[in-house]
């Protein structure tokens, strides 16, 4: 069995269940079983939500076998094979899901909560938050998203979707790209926009990948 | 996800998260009657079946006033032979429990099935509660799925039980599950469905009353009693063998978390008893598995509902091997797999296969040093310009009660406006109870639309009548905003902008004898500052209506019909003095700080701020102006990348 673990965060309103969903309506299209367990608590509320997405790829041939094959609804420590975090400090408060081949997505623009706005805390440096997170993964990618979406498609609402593609081109997630084209049509409005942005994002991941 | 929920393809496979599988289930087995009050993690139950109304034209679904009025729907549906559900939250429980108590005695006619969306870890609720133990009086049998697949069976097979044993059926879908999304095969959909009802009278049943009671009691335990013996053969509990000597007893959402930390800790021969009907617990069943065993561990939420059965069973077979439970995990909170193969590598080594916990450990102290993100109003929420308000013009001063809703939020920085949040409609009765004992402060307490209708009008009359030296805040935003916008009875606008009727408050608040009403609009700073502190200087109950749509949904419709719309709001730098009245104090989500220059600028982050405004009614050096025309979008000079 090949399994491909990948952890969602950010916070309430950025579109994290939303990205989720949509890895899990390609990987099904792709045949692949798929589950994951959502924190939605304060989701569109400025609190942290997280979308867990769970690939599990039976070998041809290979049976089900229920006591090695089960595969819980959340990620266990140090088992995401992807990261993708739609803001910097929630990055790293998500590093206890990486292991050293992980490979983690990650928007740059960074979003103070309350406590920091208080100064009850401060913010880290983005150099400081990339260092934490180079600990547990060499394999960093990160991008200011919010920046990218804005320059190139004039509006913020390509975020997500260039998120995607960035992950599908720095990782090896298990479903092709004709699926995720194939569920952004399907389920999504704006296909034009959304293709564009997918395949914007795939082309900065795979050329961000080859640089290494 | 809806889509797929209607299939009638059977074994087609679909995306469906927990709650989805529950309709689901409730469709293939021909539910007819559905009634909820939408509480997280359960809400989603009735999203997808109140949805469903428009293409089964026989399937009645409601959002109740509250789960003892939603529950008592359902009571009224199976008397008349109509299947029916009732969903809601843990804390639903408490208001469903009394209608609940008596159902044993009652009855069902045809199947009742009551879905329970449980929180372990209280990831969206005031409480972790464990409602199973609601089972040890009511006598509700308990269904408790493991995964999605599961949720659905269940579901199903929980209408045929409740028939049978003549006893309503409680599902226990823990959050995880509830919002786990993943693969579900479909079932047959009934042929037909929605014969009407008919009700058979039955006073021997439903008219409890002295002697009746005491004999329906009794018929309820008998009840019990065959259902016990039923649990001994059923599939919905089943064990997977070993050749181990130890055991493993688990149910629900931890048994994925099990098998799991089995599978990192190599360990594959401990027989395993998964249990699907945690009540009753099926005793003989209990004996058979732990027989053999030279000790067993119980690995369970919270604390120790089946251990305390399990222990029973042991005890009465007597069996005196030992079993681990509760002295190995904790009473609190929820499991998970890190925890589970921590405590079971103790137990039977492997310790040295979990990485996964040696990087948990190394990013444990990086992450508790990390600034937390509570949670805070959305931006342009006219909560937050309401809780800005009041704490404004009390200057933090008073006895602030706090309550359940969006508004609880109130309670977190930078407002710390709820002195307390326990359950729906905490705060009136409570800050009654404050202002009839206290000299020295004002009493202010605030309440939602949605909340106030489920259980508060009870005490909103109790202070008319007491004359309770009250403030109470009334934030109408029309919608049940947390649990995702499902509507309230003040709806009076869909987000297409269709008009439907409302309840109008200022008239209710007239009608049950409040003297003292006013109504303002949140954005409004100053006039809600004097609106407050003039109405603080009446004696007696007073209310203010902070009348404003949830901005989610008036902002939806914004996009939704003018597309064309062009305004941003704006601060200018030479104005702004950096006081932290929008930055801290207002604190929206939209307005935020860079480094410019080696100095600290104030600005609006266009992607987040939904043009509500009141900003600029907090600036007090009129910093934040409104632009109706754009400036240019900066196009990066990167070049290269394109657009492809």
């Amino acid at each position: 069995m090949k399994t491909y673990d990948i952890v969602i965060c950010g916070f309430g309103g950025q579109g994290v269940i939303t990205l989720g969903n949509l890895l899990k309506l390609a990987g099904i299209k792709e045949g692949i079983s798929v589950s994951g367990a959502e924190r939605r608590g304060g989701a569109q509320r400025e609190g942290g939500v997280i979308s867990h997405v769970r690939y599990r790829i039976l070998e041809e041939g290979e049976e089900f076998d229920e006591r090695r094959m089960t595969r819980s609804g959340l990620i266990p420590s140090g088992k995401a094979d992807m990261l993708i975090a739609f803001e910097p400090l929630e990055a790293a408060r998500h590093c206890n899901f990486l292991h050293p081949r992980s490979v983690a997505v990650m928007n740059t623009e960074p979003s103070p909560p309350t406590l920091v706005r208080m100064k009850k805390y401060t913010y880290p440096a983005l150099d400081d938050l990339l260092g934490t997170l180079k600990q547990f993964t060499p394999f960093l990618y990160p991008f200011n998203i919010n920046e990218l979406s804005r320059d190139y498609f004039h509006d913020f609402q390509h975020i997500s979707v260039i998120s995607l593609g960035l992950a599908v081109g720095v990782g090896d997630i298990p479903v092709s790209r004709e699926k995720f084209l194939e569920v952004l049509q399907e389920r999504f409005p704006d296909f034009e926009g959304n293709r564009r942005g997918f395949a914007f994002g795939l082309r900065l991941g795979l050329s961000a990948r080859n640089q290494g | 996800m809806m889509d797929g929920i209607l299939s009638r393809e059977a074994g087609r496979r679909i995306l469906a998260m927990g709650n989805e599988a529950v309709a689901r289930g409730a469709l293939e087995a021909g539910v007819g009657y559905f009634a909820t009050y939408p509480g997280t993690p359960a809400s989603e139950i009735g999203d997808t079946l109140i949805a469903m109304r428009d293409y089964i034209p026989t399937l009645y679904a409601e959002y109740s006033a509250n789960e003892h009025v939603a529950l008592h729907g359902a009571i009224g549906a199976s008397f008349s032979g109509i299947r029916s559900m009732a969903a809601m939250k843990h804390v639903g429980m408490n208001v469903a429990a009394e209608p609940l108590h008596f159902l044993g005695l009652t009855g069902v006619v045809a199947g009742l099935v009551l879905v329970i969306g449980s929180d372990p870890g209280a990831t969206c609720s005031t409480t972790e509660q464990d409602d199973r133990w609601y089972s040890l009086h009511t006598h509700a049998p308990i269904l408790e799925p493991s995964d999605i697949q599961e949720i659905k069976d269940f579901t199903r097979e929980a209408f045929g039980l409740s028939e049978r044993f003549n006893v309503p059926v409680v599902l226990n879908v823990p959050s995880r599950l509830a919002h786990n999304a993943g693969d579900l095969i479909l079932g047959e959909m009934p042929k037909q469905r929605g014969e009407a009802g008919h009700f058979v009278k039955n006073p021997v049943r439903y008219f409890n009353l002295f002697q009746t009671a005491v004999e329906n009691h009794r018929r309820l335990l008998e009840a019990v009693d065959r259902m016990r013996e039923y649990a001994y053969q059923s599939p919905l509990n089943r064990v997977l063998p070993g050749s181990g000597d130890w055991g493993i007893i688990t149910t629900s959402v931890n048994y994925g978390y099990l098998l799991e930390a089995l599978d990192l800790l190599g360990l594959y021969d401990l027989p395993i008893l998964k249990i699907g009907i945690s009540y009753p617990v099926s005793p003989a069943l209990v004996a058979d598995f732990l027989s053999p065993l030279k000790g067993a561990i119980i690995v369970e939420d919270l604390e120790g509902f089946l251990e305390l059965q399990v222990k029973k069973a042991a005890y009465d077979a007597n069996l005196t091997l030992p079993i681990r439970g509760k002295d190995l995990f904790p009473r609190y909170g929820e499991l998970n797999v890190d925890l589970i193969s921590q405590v079971l590598a103790r137990e039977f080594g492997g310790e040295d296969r979990l990485e996964g916990l040696q990087i948990a450990d190394r990013a444990k102290p990086i992450i508790e040093k990390l600034p937390p993100r509570t949670g805070a109003f959305c931006a342009g929420c006219p909560h937050r310009a309401t809780m800005y308000s009041l704490m404004k013009a009390t200057r933090r001063q008073e006895v602030y009660g706090g309550d359940i809703g969006c508004l609880t939020l109130s309670g977190l920085p930078p407002h710390y406006a709820s002195d307390w949040v326990t359950c729906m409609n905490c705060g009136l009765a409570t800050c009654q109870g404050v202002s009839k004992t206290i000299a020295d402060q004002k009493v202010i307490t605030i309440v939602g639309d949605s909340t106030f209708f489920h259980s508060g009008v009870a005490a909103l009359v109790n202070a008319v009548q007491q004359n309770a030296d009250v403030l109470l805040i009334f934030l109408d935003n029309k919608w049940i905003a947390m649990t995702g916008h499902q509507p309230s009875p003040t709806t009076n606008l869909t987000v297409d902008g269709e008009k439907v009727s409302g309840i109008n408050i200022r008239e209710l608040m007239r009608v049950l004898g409040v003297k003292y009403v006013r109504t303002i609009d949140p954005f409004n700073v100053r006039a809600m500052m004097n609106g407050i502190l003039e109405a603080l200087e009446v004696p007696g109950f007073k209310v203010i209506i902070a009348e404003r749509e949830c901005s989610l949904q008036a902002d939806r419709r914004r996009r939704r019909f003018k597309p064309e719309e062009d305004v941003y709001y704006d601060i200018d730098p030479e104005r702004c003095q950096r006081c932290e009245e929008c930055y801290i104090e207002f604190g929206c989500p939209a307005i935020r700080s860079r480094m410019e220059g080696g100095e600290e600028i104030y600005y609006i982050e266009e992607a987040t701020c939904t043009l509500c405004g009141a900003c600029k009614s907090v600036c007090p050096n009129s910093a934040i102006t409104k632009t109706e025309v754009r400036s240019k979008v900066k196009v990066s000079e990167l070049a290269g990348v394109g657009s492809g």
